[in-house]
């Protein structure tokens, strides 16, 4: 088990979502950086969809009450075991009563960490991610607080070796800040100049940005057709509203909606978009379904190149 | 016959939009659900969720195991197929929902209407809704068609919060909301009929050409 010792402002249970329930209106969810997540299980020795914790905002520590291993990733942060220097993307030991702080998020927006055997809370739709806006899934429907008991899952037959570490080079380009994207259900409505604004021009990430959608500020794309009958939409979808200002839906969004998608982020990319904070800025690239097919399935294997790392330190 | 073109575009890495037309129509949503129950009932390979809209089908599938090359033209052949067996989709099922009419815009749905309460009541509960589509949040059907002279827009500011099993209404459309949430719509009654459980199998009470008719419990 781990307990919340000190909760920061957001904490959840989140896992690689999909609930397979979009028919019903229930979003994919999961985690917003769902190859973090991924990269810290393989480091902690479990599935790379085991249900782990995603962090942001601020501050603060949790309490292993059993030796294990656990692995950090995503946002860079100061973080410290009972004192001792934590390292981001390495399998590290905890013993019981050790407490992992993290005093803040130096850069990115979403931490994950990853127990072996991860966090057992009940599987709702397939899924032990939580959706905050129904109020189900991970520990009771909402984010942690302080005394929280978090259980862990059995340790899954293997257990990486402390300092296993993954490089660098194969995680996302999270410091280019550029986002691919393919031709969104609705490209063809823009005009080519609203193509070239929004291929041309930086974006930055407004206030208002959280698991839902990310607004987007920079220049405004003329949208030609106010709203349209509903459709489907999913994690990644640019939608244009009618004020022109793009909005990048993410991990909870709803399933349908009625404004016009320009275009639809490149999943292998989601991260580096989900990773970015209010106030920075991201550049988007347009590419082929083929291509964003070929760099989803690249991180697949880098996936799997990081899992069998630990594998290997575990003997 | 049916001359219509089947289109289909990416939604992203994992999905397959198929456009069944440009003009939304009942009819054309009719054709839509059919071929979602049809696809269902297929179990085509690595096919996550289908989700029917008014003028596309949008499939969602498991992009690690099947390109969207592959995808697509065996989804368009599918729905080609579903196009000429429209008449073997299972039949749309058929849900009574019982409500307390004491909604806290009941009066207001009445005076703008120009009718009475009892009527507004009598005008709700007297058709049959169809399901065209879920989303909003998880469970919420959006039924069509109101009566005309019940048609309203929706209120100017929506509430912070409104209560699960609130039955609403907008524009040509009517609803019960599943979960607690904001909401903009005339709140005319509730029910005690849960519309979305995610403890439950199926979650969510109605489904996509669903048909609902209200009842009033007086």
């Amino acid at each position: 088990m781990i307990t919340v010792s000190r909760a920061p402002p957001y904490l959840a249970v989140q896992d690689s979502g999909g609930r397979h329930a979009r028919a019903s209106g229930v979003p994919q969810g999961g985690a917003m950086d769902s190859f973090a997540l991924a990269a810290a299980n393989a480091l902690a020795g479990n599935p790379l969809d085991a249900a782990g914790l995603e962090w942001a905002l601020g501050g603060g520590s949790i309490k292993f009450e059993r030796d294990t291993v656990f692995a950090l990733s995503g946002a860079k942060v100061h973080a410290t075991l009972s004192g001792q220097s934590v390292a981001p993307c390495t399998t590290v030991y905890a013993r019981s009563g050790d407490e992992l702080a993290i005093e803040r998020i130096s850069s990115g927006r979403f931490l994950y960490v990853a127990v072996n055997g991860g966090i057992e809370v009940p599987v709702v739709l397939g899924s032990r991610s939580t959706y905050l806006p129904g109020h189900f899934g991970g520990h009771e429907g909402r984010t942690l607080k302080h005394g929280d008991p978090l259980p862990l899952g059995a340790p899954p037959g293997h257990s990486p070796a402390a300092g296993c570490h993954c490089a660098a080079d194969l995680l996302p380009r999270y410091e280019m800040g550029i986002v691919h994207v393919t031709r969104g259900t609705h490209s063809d409505l823009f005009d080519e100049a609203a193509w070239h604004t929004f291929t041309d021009s930086e974006y930055k990430i407004a206030p208002a940005s959280d698991r839902t959608g990310y607004r987007l500020e920079g220049p405004s794309l003329r949208n030609p057709v106010g709203t349209l009958p509903s459709a489907a939409s999913c994690p990644g979808s640019i939608q244009v509203p009618g004020d022109g200002f793009p909005i990048a839906l993410m991990a909870d969004a709803p399933t349908v909606g009625g404004y016009p998608k320009i275009a639809v982020v490149a999943e292998a990319d989601l991260p580096i978009l989900a990773q970015r904070s209010p106030g920075e800025t991201i550049r988007f690239e347009l590419i082929t379904i083929e291509q964003s097919q070929r760099a989803l399935r690249r991180r697949a294997s880098d996936l799997h190149t990081i899992s069998q790392l630990a594998i290997r330190s575990s003997r | 016959m049916n001359t219509t073109t089947l289109r289909a575009h990416p939604l992203g890495d994992s999905a397959v939009a198929i456009e069944f037309g440009t003009e939304r129509s009942a009819a054309l949503l009719d054709r839509i659900h059919a071929a979602a129950r049809l696809l269902e009932a297929a179990g085509i390979p690595h096919v996550e969720d289908v989700v029917p809209a008014y003028l596309a089908l949008t499939v969602f599938y498991d992009s690690h195991h099947a390109s969207y090359g592959e995808m697509s033209a065996q989804l368009l052949e599918a729905c080609e197929q579903t196009m000429q067996h429209t008449r073997d989709a299972p039949s749309p099922r058929t849900y009574v929902i019982q409500v307390h009419y004491d909604g806290m815009d009941l009066d207001a749905v009445a005076a703008a209407t120009g009718l009475s309460v009892g009527e507004v009541i009598a005008r709700h509960t007297a058709r049959a809704y169809t399901v065209d589509l879920l989303g909003f949040v998880p469970g919420f059907a959006y039924l069509s068609e109101l009566h005309p002279s019940l048609q309203l827009p929706r209120r100017p500011e929506p509430r912070p919060r409104v209560k699960a099993g609130s039955v609403a209404i907008a524009a040509a459309q009517t609803g019960v909301y599943p979960l607690d949430t904001p909401g903009g719509w005339h709140i005319i009654g509730r029910t005690e009929t849960v519309m979305f459980d995610p403890t439950r199998e199926p979650a969510a009470l109605l489904r996509a050409g669903d048909v609902v008719q209200f009842q009033s419990t007086g």
